[in-house]
């Protein structure tokens, strides 16, 4: 092992102890700052604003436990982000937070924000909604004024005036850090980096959590490190993981994919490429620009959440396609995500016709079928091995797209 | 009584003989929309609030597609079009309203043109699903549930994105501030605000859309007809307060569809003045619904509309009388003061923000025991319905808060047009518990 895989791996395992425990971070940076932390809920949060009031934003993440107290607030048929997030504030472990906030609009995600409120009655568990379609002006007019009212709750919270200098400030760290991940990104792509799914989900992750400044360092020295880093030399299938929205996939998912002969250069994870895709604009009034940062992530990377007649996820997923020479698509969905589910046969109908081979695997909070999926994925690598075979030898036949 | 739990309940409840009419008028209301192409009528899909007097002023065939799932289902029929959209790709798990109603919009589109598809098994017969004609236009206003809205994008994407589509978005009622209550405060206001504009923006949608002027003073008269259904509706529920009760939920269930989707117009009126007489007529001539109610109990949750006359039986042979359920009563223009029929527009956007699960939690706990109160009300039976989350948010916090005010509860499993969900033991086993929890509770009592 070179000196530089060394660094990258310290570093990557840092980073991985954050996303490992959360809320131990948010406990210690507590400690050592003395300043309020504020959970809020994925996945469209403007975190600048949180940031700007001098409090620590953290994207509430699920957590490896079994859901049980969480069980007498919400039902079993939720995503498996919703029941955790539940169990936790029922749990009382969500109670270091100084508020909960949220502004996404999903079904599940508001009965769980709903239980969180119930079992934590001495937080202010807030909702600025933001309206999901996103083709009306009534819609930006709306987002405008819920952005003034979150301002505003936010500075009651942390009694700090949240100035726009700060919230530019705030936005210039994030978007320094959201730059230094996409170039990483596109290293992954290009092969010039080995980075695995596991090490890349971390850097994302942690940034969910991290307190900015920390994080921001912790990329620069990353990508000081990386750039020493041996690249791709063999010839793997090349795939692109897709979906999962709020959550972190398990890592010993993304192992297993790696084991079976894949790599994964790219993908549109909520805890990946999705998070980090759009800037927020530097120039004129800070909170025209978080406003228009949500409306623009919807173009840049579509999403099911969102219902917007102009934005066509499975049309950006061939783009992504081409631009990282992916062989196949492995869709990641969280078990009743009913945006995903909605969409799902619009992805799978494109894929069909375009004959791009694609797996669709199905996640829950507890319990991973490792093996059985082992060989779903196993065929299917085997599928892309036999058209890659058939192709360099000029022959066309394999039209299979799933297994 | 000894009774058999296994077999189909005896049919004991005595249903009110008034609501067949609207069993016709909601038929005639269907046949409406299935021979529109062949009278040439622009067709508006939608789902969700009642925004019917819209396209009624603006002359065009309304077809609220979440009711004809619902129809589907109650009548057992549902199963074509969602064997279609498993076809298509939908998981079972997503929300049941949709995946039946999608697989209707791709037997629209695929057999839109051509015939009807004949039923499997059953010579001659005509798959219902398969007879909505394919839509003009859709309209989403889905209020409370993500998935309500995602679910008219996407039956907009199956007709290729060729059509009109617009969309009303809605805030929960989320209840932030300290002075935010059921129809009060300052977001309630703000709320119905928003709303209120977006109905306008729809209006001049229409006009656009269908080329055609839209038509106040017809809206005036349908909103005018409207409120004076919702009124005697409202009025003929309280009556249900009556010991025994004249009529039960499942009465009410029964007339649903007329208030929801049905014309604002002289029938409409008639068909609840009909209601309301009998039910007077009951209580001055000591008619009861259930002829030994013995408990008295509210539903809580979306309609099981598979199994709506299977539940009324079920409950009515132990005696029990359901009396008030969310979906009937906190739904449907069940606030008529709001409506003002000369300037209706404010009070049409209050009520479409009224939709029963577009509440927080502390509101829906807090309007079941304000219905506990009212009926006289011992216990409360929750339908956890497996697809909709909507219906199942913050049901198990106002269980807890049922159950701190004194009241029994039970859940029970089900769907909304998914019968595979329903789970019949599950349900006898926790009723006979809960009937036994309030019989104990009697005799400690006496």
């Amino acid at each position: 092992m070179t000196a530089a895989t060394d660094r990258v791996n310290i570093i990557v395992s840092r980073l991985e102890a954050v996303c490992s425990d959360y809320i131990a971070y948010v406990k210690g940076w507590k400690e050592r700052t003395g300043r309020k932390a504020v959970g809020v809920l994925p996945m469209n949060f403007p975190v600048e604003l949180v940031q700007a009031a001098g409090a620590l934003p953290v994207f509430v993440q699920e957590s490896d436990e079994p859901v049980t107290d969480g069980r007498n607030l919400i039902y079993e048929y939720y995503c498996a982000y919703s029941k955790s997030i539940t169990d936790q504030a029922a749990k009382q472990w969500l109670d270091l937070f100084d508020g909960i906030f949220a502004v996404d609009h999903c079904v599940a995600l508001l009965g769980a924000l709903d239980a969180m409120r119930f079992a934590m009655p001495s937080r202010l568990v807030y909702l600025a909604q933001f309206p999901a379609s996103m083709d009306e002006q009534a819609s930006v007019d709306e987002v405008d004024k819920r952005m003034r009212e979150l301002r505003r709750e936010l500075e009651k919270l942390t009694g700090a005036a949240i100035l726009p200098e700060a919230i530019s400030e705030a936005i210039r760290s994030r978007n320094e850090a959201r730059q230094i991940v996409r170039r990483l990104f596109a290293l992954r792509r290009d092969g010039a980096i080995n980075l695995s799914a596991r090490m890349m989900q971390a850097v994302v992750q942690s940034g969910m959590i991290m307190d900015a400044a920390e994080y921001l360092e912790t990329m620069l020295e990353l990508e000081a490190a990386l750039a020493d880093f041996p690249p791709v030399h063999d010839r793997k299938v090349k795939l692109h993981l897709s979906g999962h929205f709020c959550h972190a996939p398990r890592p010993e998912l993304f192992d297993m994919i790696e084991q079976c002969g894949a790599m994964i250069v790219d993908d549109d994870l909520y805890t990946g490429y999705r998070f980090v895709s759009t800037d927020v604009a530097e120039t004129g009034d800070p909170a025209i620009a978080l406003r228009d940062w949500y409306f623009q992530r919807n173009v840049n990377v579509p999403c099911s959440t969102r219902a917007q007649k102009t934005a066509d996820w499975e049309g950006y997923l061939l783009q992504a396609l081409e631009r990282s020479g992916a062989d196949g698509v492995i869709i990641l969905m969280a078990k009743f995500c009913e945006p995903h589910m909605l969409y799902y046969p619009e992805l799978r109908k494109t894929f069909r016709a375009q004959g791009v081979p694609y797996l669709l695997i199905e996640t829950e909070h507890e319990g991973l079928a490792l093996e059985m999926l082992r060989t779903r994925l196993e065929s299917l690598v085997e599928l892309i091995s036999k058209r890659r075979a058939a192709e360099a030898s000029g022959q066309s036949g394999i039209k299979e797209t799933s297994v | 009584m000894s009774v058999d739990l296994k077999t189909k309940p005896v049919a004991l409840s005595n249903r009110l003989k008034s609501t067949r009419a609207g069993g016709k008028l909601v038929a005639d209301y269907w046949d409406r929309i299935f021979t529109a192409p062949e009278r040439g009528a622009t067709v508006a899909w939608y789902n969700g609030a009642a925004i019917n007097p819209l396209f009624q002023a603006i002359g065009i065939e309304w077809c609220h597609t979440e009711a004809f799932g619902a129809r589907l289902a109650a009548m057992h029929l549902e199963g074509p079009a969602q064997e279609m959209s498993e076809e298509y790709g939908y998981n079972r798990e997503l929300c049941s309203y949709a995946r039946t109603t999608l697989g209707c919009a791709v037997l629209a589109k695929r057999d839109g043109q051509a015939n009807e598809i004949e039923l499997a098994g059953m010579e001659g017969e005509k798959v219902l699903a398969s007879r909505l004609p394919p839509p003009n236009l859709f309209v989403n206003a889905y209020a409370g549930c993500s998935t309500g809205q995602q679910w008219d994008e996407i039956s907009y994407r199956l007709f290729d994105k060729e059509l009109p589509l617009f969309k009303i978005s809605y805030p929960l009622l989320w209840g932030n501030q300290p002075d935010a209550a059921y129809i009060q405060g300052e977001e309630w206001e703000e709320a119905s605000r928003y709303v209120s504009a977006q109905i306008l923006k729809l209006i001049e949608f229409l006009e656009h859309v269908t080329g055609r002027k839209f038509n106040w003073d017809q809206l005036h008269e349908s909103m005018h007809y409207i409120k004076q259904a919702a009124q005697l509706r409202v009025e003929a529920l309280e009556l249900c307060a009556a010991r025994p009760t004249p009529a039960t939920f499942f009465d009410w269930v029964a007339s649903i569809a007329p208030i929801n989707f049905l014309p604002g117009d002289e029938k409409l009126v008639q068909y609840f003045a009909d209601v309301k007489a009998e039910i007077e007529d009951r209580i001055a001539n000591d008619i009861p619904a259930l002829p030994n109610e013995k408990y008295r109990m509210a539903f809580d949750g979306i309609m099981n509309w598979n199994k709506v006359g299977w539940l009324a039986d079920k409950f009515a042979e132990r005696d029990v009388a359901v009396i008030s359920g969310r979906y009937t009563h906190t739904s449907f223009w069940h606030e008529p003061q709001l409506l003002d029929e000369n300037d209706p527009i404010l009070g049409m956007a209050k009520h479409y923000l009224l939709c029963p699960f577009n509440h927080n939690a502390r509101t829906v706990g807090n309007r079941l025991l304000h219905d506990a109160e009212r009926f006289g009300l011992d216990g409360v039976v929750f339908h956890s319905t497996r697809t909709c989350r909507s219906a199942s948010n913050g049901q198990l916090i106002a269980a807890q808060m049922a159950q701190q005010a004194g009241l029994q509860t039970m859940i029970f499993d089900g769907d909304v047009a998914d019968v595979s969900f329903y789970k019949d033991a599950i349900l006898d086993t926790r009723l006979e518990a809960m009937l036994e929890a309030i019989d104990l509770h009697r005799r400690a009592g006496a």
